[in-house]
């Protein structure tokens, strides 16, 4: 029987056009939110990084088989962020710890580092042990804030400590933003990068929006 | 609203935990071999306590892990928080 | 309107000492317990019974729900019972010599999803087939039934429709229990109020005796009517139940002009809200997910259901929390009751009602008292014995209990 397609096969260069990000829609709403002085804050979306979720129990050789090819010991505790180093598969990419068995190992901010090369390389890694690497990408998108006012917005809907001497920058930690599960990344002293899954990221987005409204007035 | 210490992450709201009732249910060995009666209790029977209490958690916007937790179902207050596969705690006291 | 609330006397019953020894002790003096009390003398001649309450009267869930009744259940077993409580209801005020504020004000039970109209229509055709007054309602009707209901269709779950039971509606909880007490205590029944049931006294597997902080009182019969407390008697009688203890919450808002003409039920945006005779908004959700008997329970719970009410009708955006409060709901797998007889002779057990039994009060008691009267369950509440959980033949009603009533 002849083969025939309905649908013509998506070129890459055609995905690319055709890729919409979870938020683009409130991408003028977040530029037009821009908050300058003393209550500074700006909230951008930073669309298609690479997220690869690992799941493998920490200790066990595959587990050493995945460090070795990553370049770092993975976290071993809540909160928990490493960094690949420069000459292994994710160069570059940060590992978070999600949970005692569970990881995400995110590219840096507005780079991807070929999502299905890191996937398959850390497949092959685990072998035939327990655990899984999946190429999550799709799965979460990324808010950052950034600003003086940044803590004060969040503090709004996140019930963790997010004063310094408790949350530190570099680390991450899985937890809730309003009623909507999050990955939450302190990056820098004022700036925070907010994973939300892409079904939540409208509602995020426009929930976020809300909250950095009073300090437009304190501009 | 409770603040349940997570084995794994420490200290968190309630919102960010799933209840899972009473720990340590084990499956039947061998459904088959019991009578209906034995059978409808492991499904319908829990215990239902006013005082302390053995009780799965999973912390659903967390770490994503069940965990055990010792509770006084009359003043709410967890008296011990325990891993999966770990034995209970003796804890004493607890509402009557 | 403080002129449609009945005159308040001071007593409307005697406060009497235990007597040693009664034909039949009804523990908890809740809606459940009078009622049964109510109807063992009304229908069966039995006056030498007294309820013991460890508290005040009706200071348990009777004092804590809100109050809707209705009837259009799925099953036919739950139609039999409900309904057969509706019909007591509409005769009760008369019987009771007491106007407890049943209005009749309709029930209306909305769907957003295709599977919630798929599921209503169906409950409408069952209801009908049992009698119970049901019917479909598309938006439009839905709309007149309820204008201030948000019907538009921008909203995350539109109204699709919904089931209008008319003869449902909602009483004043505390005279209902007051009015039921009156009357038993009229009748010869002994309330005895901080009477706390301690242990049971047995000869055998068969109940003689309740043990009290007032002392032990010799008894024929025992009617569990306890709800919240089921297990924790239960366990002391040496017997278990399948029941869980769950904190149930409501709201008031402050008193607002009679705006809400209907009460309203929505499973899936999970709120229910009615106005009051005063004017108070009352609204309830689900249950807290943890057993508990606390009495009380978490607040974004109470946030939670508040922001489904503002969603349904954004009239009330601005309306004020007024008072939130909980009880201790008995909760069953199957979210039907258990009206039965026990492992223990002449232990008698009314529970499981959960989160919907205020609308089951006069049915309970009616075939709570059949069946301890008799020693056998009225055909009525045979179907909810506690053989079902080893038979299998469970009466699902989890659709039509509905975002917990
Ligand atoms: C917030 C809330 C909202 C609700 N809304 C609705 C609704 O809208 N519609 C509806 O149909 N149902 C509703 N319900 C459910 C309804 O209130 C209950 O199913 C019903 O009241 C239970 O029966 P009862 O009145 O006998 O219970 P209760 O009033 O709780 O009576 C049980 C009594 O037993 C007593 N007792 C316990 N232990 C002992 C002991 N050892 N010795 C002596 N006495 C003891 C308790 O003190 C209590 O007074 C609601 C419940 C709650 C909590
Ligand atoms: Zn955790």
């Amino acid at each position: 029987m002849a083969e025939h397609t309905l649908i013509a096969p998506i070129t890459e260069q055609r995905a690319t056009e055709l890729r919409r990000s979870p938020a683009e829609h409130l991408a003028a709403q977040f530029a037009a939110a821009e908050v300058t002085g003393p209550h500074s804050l700006a909230l951008r979306e930073v669309p298609f990084r690479t997220m690869v979720g690992l799941r493998v129990v920490p200790g066990t050789d595959a587990a050493r088989r995945v460090e070795e090819l990553l370049g770092t010991p993975l976290p071993g505790r809540c909160g928990g962020v490493a960094i690949c180093l420069g000459n292994s598969v994710a160069a570059g990419s940060s590992v978070l710890w999600l949970g005692p068995d569970e990881f995400l190992v995110v590219s840096p901010l507005g780079s991807t580092v070929g999502p299905a090369e890191a996937t398959a390389r850390l497949v092959e890694a685990l072998g035939t042990d327990p655990g899984s690497a999946v190429d999550l990408s799709a799965n979460r998108t990324t808010f950052e804030l950034a600003g003086k006012a940044a803590r004060d917005v969040l503090e709004k809907g996140c019930a963790l400590d997010l004063h310094p001497r408790a949350f530190a920058v570099g680390s991450a930690y899985v937890t809730q933003l309003g009623p909507v599960p999050v990955l939450l990344w302190k990056t820098g002293s004022e700036t925070w990068e907010i994973f939300p899954r892409a079904s939540f990221a409208d509602y995020l987005g426009r929930w976020l929006l809300d909250a950095m409204r009073e300090f437009h007035g304190a501009r | 609203m409770l603040l349940i210490s997570c084995p794994n992450c420490g200290p968190r709201d309630e919102t960010e935990f799933h209840y899972g009732g009473q720990a340590h249910v084990a499956y039947p060995e061998d459904p088959n071999a019991l009578t209906d009666e034995e059978w409808g209790r492991y499904l319908f029977y829990r215990e239902n306590p006013k005082g302390l209490f053995a009780e799965r958690w999973v912390h659903s916007s967390g770490c994503r892990k069940w965990f055990n937790a010792v509770r006084d179902t009359a003043t709410y207050r967890i008296a011990a928080v325990y891993r999966m596969g770990e034995t209970q705690p003796s804890v004493t006291g607890g509402a009557k | 309107m403080a002129d449609l609330l009945p005159e308040h006397p001071d007593f409307l019953w005697r406060n009497p000492d235990p007597k040693p020894s009664y034909d039949a002790v009804i523990v908890g003096g809740g809606g459940h317990g009078l009622a049964t009390a109510y109807y063992l003398a009304k229908n069966h001649g039995m006056t030498n019974i007294a309820v013991l309450e460890r508290g005040w009267l009706a200071g348990g869930n009777m004092a804590r729900n809100t109050t809707i009744i209705r009837s259009n259940y799925l099953w036919d077993e739950s139609a039999a019972i409900y309904e057969h409580s509706l019909k007591l209801w509409e005769e009760l005020p008369e019987e009771l010599e007491y106007d407890f504020l049943f209005s009749q004000r309709g029930v209306l039970n909305l769907a957003h999803t295709l599977q919630d109209v798929r599921e209503s229509v169906r409950r409408v055709s069952a209801n009908k087939l049992n009698g119970v007054d049901a019917e479909w309602l598309d938006v439009d009707q839905v709309k007149e039934v309820c204008p201030i209901l948000n019907t538009s269709d921008k909203i995350r779950y539109p109204v699709l429709g919904g089931t209008f039971q008319p003869r449902a509606g909602i009483a004043k909880h505390d005279h209902v229990a007051w009015a039921f007490a009156r009357k038993a205590d009229e009748l010869g029944v002994d309330l005895i109020q901080n009477c706390e049931v301690t242990g049971f006294v047995k000869d055998g597997n068969r109940v003689v005796g309740v043990q009290t902080n007032r002392g032990t009182i010799n008894t024929g019969k025992v009617a569990l009517c306890a709800a919240g407390h089921s297990s924790v008697l239960a366990k002391m009688a040496g017997f278990d139940l399948p029941i869980q203890s769950h904190p149930l919450q409501a709201l008031v808002s402050e008193l607002h002009e009679i705006v809400h003409p209907t009460v309203v039920m929505s499973n899936h945006v999970h709120v229910y809200v009615s106005q009051a005779h005063k004017g108070e908004l009352v609204m309830g959700a689900g249950i807290d997910s943890y057993n508990g008997y606390g009495q009380r329970g978490a607040f974004h719970v109470i946030e939670e259901q508040m922001a489904a009410a503002v969603e349904l009708f954004p009239i009330f955006a601005r309306a004020h929390l007024l008072r939130t409060w909980g009880g201790i709901v008995d909760v069953t797998l199957d979210a039907s009751p258990i009206v039965s007889k026990s492992p223990i002779e002449n232990l008698y057990v009314n529970c499981g009602w959960g989160t919907g039994g205020f609308k089951g009060t006069p049915g309970a008691g009616w075939t709570m008292a059949h069946t301890v009267a008799t020693g056998e369950p009225h055909p009525l509440n045979a179907p909810f014995s506690l053989e079902r959980f080893v038979t299998g033949a469970l009466i699902d009603e989890h659709g039509a209990a509905a975002v917990a009533h």
